[in-house]
């Protein structure tokens, strides 16, 4: 089925072809379609309500005495509130002998802070049903807490203890990195987890993007709490960190607990930026098959260097993205891959926008004999992006798409002030989610075309399969050689 | 490797609301030393109005203009527990309500809402089939259309039905086959039930994937998929009166059926401890074990959820403490209430560290459960479960998609919607002694039924 089936006109004449009963199981007995109406598929869409992301009246960007960035957006809706502190600061730019720093000091700064220990601080916020958590990305650091709004003084002071007073116990220590090691091994048993690591290394091996996240066994086994504590001093900051909170809260008495809390915070050296991802990796074809024999279905990635956040091309590269990968079923290879030939559960692509340029990564998977022509068709489809770039009706399509699903992903408080604080952690301007429809909608079909040719690579890709070795090579070699890893 | 889950998407499944409107709240607070009460609030939920069509089709709507946001759900009354020649077919046939009806080719529901943004999805249980459509309020008619043309007029063909089938195969391979985890819990359900059909994977066995045809999918619609079987549920930005007429006008005419056929619902008594051993390539081994445990709408369900929090929840619950931070024996470990319609059980599941054996955390789990029921909980754990329980309620009412989620699963477990209020003051009717007692009462040691998942002997070697 031609995935241009589904816009207006061509809907209409596909249901004049198909909508004939005696088809093979058409079912009988049933009430006939309305008469002379014209379905609400073949009428073009209402014009659409963008609601303001933002309401400005509950919004209120504050900054303490000591330069501290403080973002509150007021939801009287329910009785409960979340808080955070984001540093502009992550896995990133830690050292890549010590990758998953970041995670390990994430983890033990839960455990243990001020005057509590691990189970005492663990005990004030079960005790109250509330959650704390904290937790890196590649590029910040973000330390929260959420629970009733009753309980906002005593879950504020805990925010400030996590923040400001981690104990960084070496019992405690011990005891997150012997987790931490274990939860790595642990996530070897799981096939997804082993084709995205093994597509990181491929592209930036010596580089920090090249690692999971959490790092990997051999640097993790390095990790001491001195190194933690050296990591924290450096990352939160006043300069480096913004404060937020979203739901039921006073605005002018968060100020002032804010004040108190954080306002005697003194600045401290903030640690660099890590160094930039290589801006094209490979450089030729690589294939990389994991082998575990035991699977009866390979898991699949094909990727590439892609963008950084802060990107100039970044809306054109959305909506590229959409109507290649991530577009659900109305994506290119959605509609090849599953919905028309039924060889996958799921497929689609991504970006990684981190402040440097992560991966482009084509992810899917399918039954081991499929192999082969799921990646040809892979290939296909990325070289048609730049062959056959979207015209206006498809572009329009992910145009929708995408300025719809902005409006429905941000209907909580809490997923707007993450949002706001997502642009200050790339330094991006405060209005970007208020003008963001606007740019999706300015997109012409001709800046999609132009940037294809230097986003996709269908001629330099790294192409990573885990699965059984001996039924994939002889699928894969037609493509490049075919190099085979252990697990 | 983070905190154990919190209940909160099992909650939900019994949760609660009101048709008393205006109905205030009070959440009365733990005596546990910090916190302070609640504060009164209106359930959402409390607005709903029931309208039945002339078919029987069922219309909860929850009309809040908060946001510009609508969720339309039809909760269909049937899943894998109603399957009886064919495993799996009620999954495999919700997928095949995106593959066109008369007027559209497969996969158009789909693409049309995509392209406005919306989200379109649906899934399977043991007891309901889902389906739902996330959009901004002004696609709603197009909802409404699209929803009664596959109702009306849904088309299956042989090419279509045999490219799906690939896919819930691959679905069956991603989730079951080749995940270790998902291999724990489909053997635990197949030895915990020896008759009931909750024993089925809910997604099919690989065979009868392989040979349901166009005709038994018919079928199967005919048989279940009749107006007097849905319930609509919408909750969020849109006029009453206004989509009242367009169900009416679009949905009016669906049929319904005088018979639905339902499967016998007898477990014979478990008399005696049941095990099975999984091998499969794994760095960390899998403990997977469930007791039987009253269906939803027991009166010893809040008892068992507490009891599920005390064990569960954060890190000073039981299971955390002993488990994961004073033996560092496990990842991580669970135990909890799961109930489902027609017959419920209480869950185990632990994930073993890396080169712990499994006979060790299976010890110090079921140690941890036989100690709560011979030597009972602390008035402190029960009031920080409760705590807990009232916020994961609170917290689940903030989307569109929440509240009609939480008044359709009312309305096909409980045939009503339950109060906020009810749902909390069973909870906080809850004793130690209650918690105790549902706990000698439903766990008991030779009514286990263990699973693990652990290397094969030749590669541990």
């Amino acid at each position: 089925m031609s995935r241009k089936l589904a816009s207006f006109g061509m809907v209409a004449a596909a249901a004049l072809g198909l909508g004939c009963a005696g088809l093979p199981g058409s079912l009988s007995g049933e009430a006939p379609a309305p008469a002379a109406e014209i379905p609400a598929w073949e009428k073009p869409p209402p014009p659409p309500r963008d609601a303001p992301v933002v309401d400005a009246t509950k919004l209120h960007r504050m900054e303490l005495s000591n330069g501290l960035k403080l973002i509150v957006l007021e939801d009287r809706r329910l009785p409960r509130f979340d808080l955070g502190i984001t540093a502009r600061r992550g896995a990133s730019d830690e050292p890549v002998e010590h990758a998953g720093l970041a995670s390990y000091t994430a983890h033990l700064m839960e455990r243990g802070a001020g005057e509590r220990t691990a189970l005492e601080l663990a005990a004030v916020v079960d005790d109250l049903g509330a959650s704390l958590s904290v937790a890196s990305t590649w590029d910040s650091f973000n330390a929260a807490v959420s629970g009733l709004s009753v309980d906002v003084e005593t879950l504020f002071g805990v925010l400030a203890d996590v923040v400001l007073r981690p104990r960084f116990d070496a019992d405690e220590a011990e005891r997150v990195r012997a987790e931490h090691l274990a939860g790595l091994e642990r996530a070897k048993d799981e096939p997804e987890n082993l084709v995205r690591w093994a597509l990181y290394r491929a592209l930036y091996d010596g580089h920090r993007y090249g690692l999971p996240i959490e790092g990997s066994s051999e640097s993790v086994a390095g990790l001491t709490p001195e190194l933690a504590r050296d990591f924290h001093a450096s990352v939160f900051t006043p300069s480096n960190a913004i404060l937020f909170a979203a739901g039921d809260v006073d605005p002018a008495a968060l100020k002032r607990r804010a004040e108190a809390a954080f306002g005697a915070w003194s600045a401290g050296e903030t640690l660099p930026v890590g160094p930039p991802a290589p801006a094209r990796t490979p450089e030729a074809v690589r294939i990389i098959v994991v082998d575990r024999p035991d699977l009866g279905q390979s898991q699949i990635a094909v990727g590439h260097e892609g963008i950084a956040r802060a990107d100039e091309r970044r809306i054109a590269v959305q909506l590229l993205n959409t109507v290649l990968g991530s577009g659900g079923f109305s994506s290119r290879l959605m509609g090849r891959v599953r919905a028309d030939e039924g060889l996958t559960y799921g497929i689609g692509s991504s970006f990684g926008e981190r402040r440097s340029a992560g991966p482009f990564a084509v992810r899917t998977f399918t039954r081991v004999a499929e192999t082969g022509r799921v990646v040809a068709l892979i290939l296909e489809e990325m070289r048609r992006m730049i062959d056959d770039p979207p015209d206006e009706i498809e572009l329009g399509k992910a145009q929708g798409l995408r300025t719809g699903s902005f409006g429905l992903g941000l209907e909580t408080s809490g997923a707007v002030a993450s949002s706001l604080v997502a642009l200050d952690v790339y330094g991006l301007p405060e209005d970007s989610l208020d003008t963001y429809r606007g740019r999706i909608r300015a997109t012409k079909p001709t800046d999609v075309a132009s940037i294809a040719p230097d986003l996709l690579h269908p001629e330099r890709v790294a192409i990573v399969v885990v699965g059984p070795a001996d039924a994939l090579r002889p699928q894969l070699e037609g493509l490049g050689p075919v190099e085979v890893v252990q697990p | 490797m983070k905190r154990p889950p919190r209940l909160r998407e099992r909650l939900l499944r019994t949760g609660s609301s009101g048709v008393l409107s205006g109905l205030m709240l009070l959440l009365v607070a733990s005596s546990a030393a910090r916190s302070e009460p609640a504060p009164s609030f209106e359930d959402p939920a409390a607005r709903t109005r029931t309208t039945v069509l002339e078919n029987g089709l069922t219309v909860l709507t929850l009309e809040d203009h908060t946001t510009p946001v609508v969720s339309f759900q039809i909760w269909v009354q049937v899943g894998s527990g109603d399957e009886a020649r064919w495993t799996g077919i009620a999954h495999l046939f919700e997928h095949m309500m995106f593959r066109g009806s008369e007027r559209l080719p497969p996969e158009a529901h789909g693409r049309l809402i995509g392209e406005r943004g919306g989200r379109v999805n649906a899934f399977t249980s043991r007891d309901v089939t889902v389906y739902f459509d996330d959009v901004t309020s002004e696609h709603l008619p197009l909802v409404v259309e699209l929803e009664a043309e596959r109702l009306r007029s849904l088309d299956i063909s042989e090419e279509s039905l045999e490219s799906e089938r690939q896919v819930v195969i691959e679905e069956r391979r991603l989730r079951s086959e080749d995940d270790p985890q998902g291999r724990a819990f489909e053997n635990l359900l197949a030895l915990a039930f020896q008759a009931h059909p909750y024993r089925i994977p809910t997604v099919g066995w690989m065979s009868d994937l392989e040979k349901i045809g166009v005709e038994e999918c018919n079928e199967f619609f005919r048989d279940y998929y009749a107006a007097n079987n849905l319930v609509v549920a919408v909750a969020g930005d849109f006029d009453t009166e206004e989509l009242l007429a367009l169900i009416r006008k679009h949905m009016g005419p669906l049929r319904s059926s005088d018979h639905i056929a339902r499967n016998p619902q007898l477990e014979p008594e478990q008399r005696g401890e049941r095990r099975a051993v999984v091998h499969f390539d794994v760095r960390a081994p899998i403990l997977a074990a469930a007791w039987h445990a009253p269906p939803t709408g027991h009166e010893d369900g809040a008892a068992l959820d507490v009891l599920s929090s005390v064990l569960s929840s954060g890190r000073t619950s039981r299971l955390y403490r002993t488990l994961v931070y004073d033996e560092q024996a496990a990842l991580g470990a669970s135990g909890a209430y799961w109930e489902l319609m027609r017959a419920g059980l209480f869950y185990a599941f632990a994930i073993a560290r890396p080169g712990v054996d499994i006979g060790r955390v299976e010890s110090l789990f079921f140690g941890e459960v036989d100690r709560i029921a011979t030597e009972g909980v602390t008035q402190a754990e029960v009031d920080k479960a409760k705590r807990t329980l009232e916020v994961d309620l609170i917290e689940g009412l903030g989307t569109a998609h929440a509240l009609a989620s939480r008044i359709g699963r009312d309305m096909v477990s409980f045939g009503r919607i339950r109060p906020l209020e009810e749902r909390l003051s069973e909870i906080r009717s809850v004793t130690p002694e209650d918690v105790q007692r549902v706990a000698a009462t439903w766990l008991k040691p030779e009514k286990r039924n263990v699973v693990h998942v652990t290397q094969p002997p030749e590669a541990s070697q």
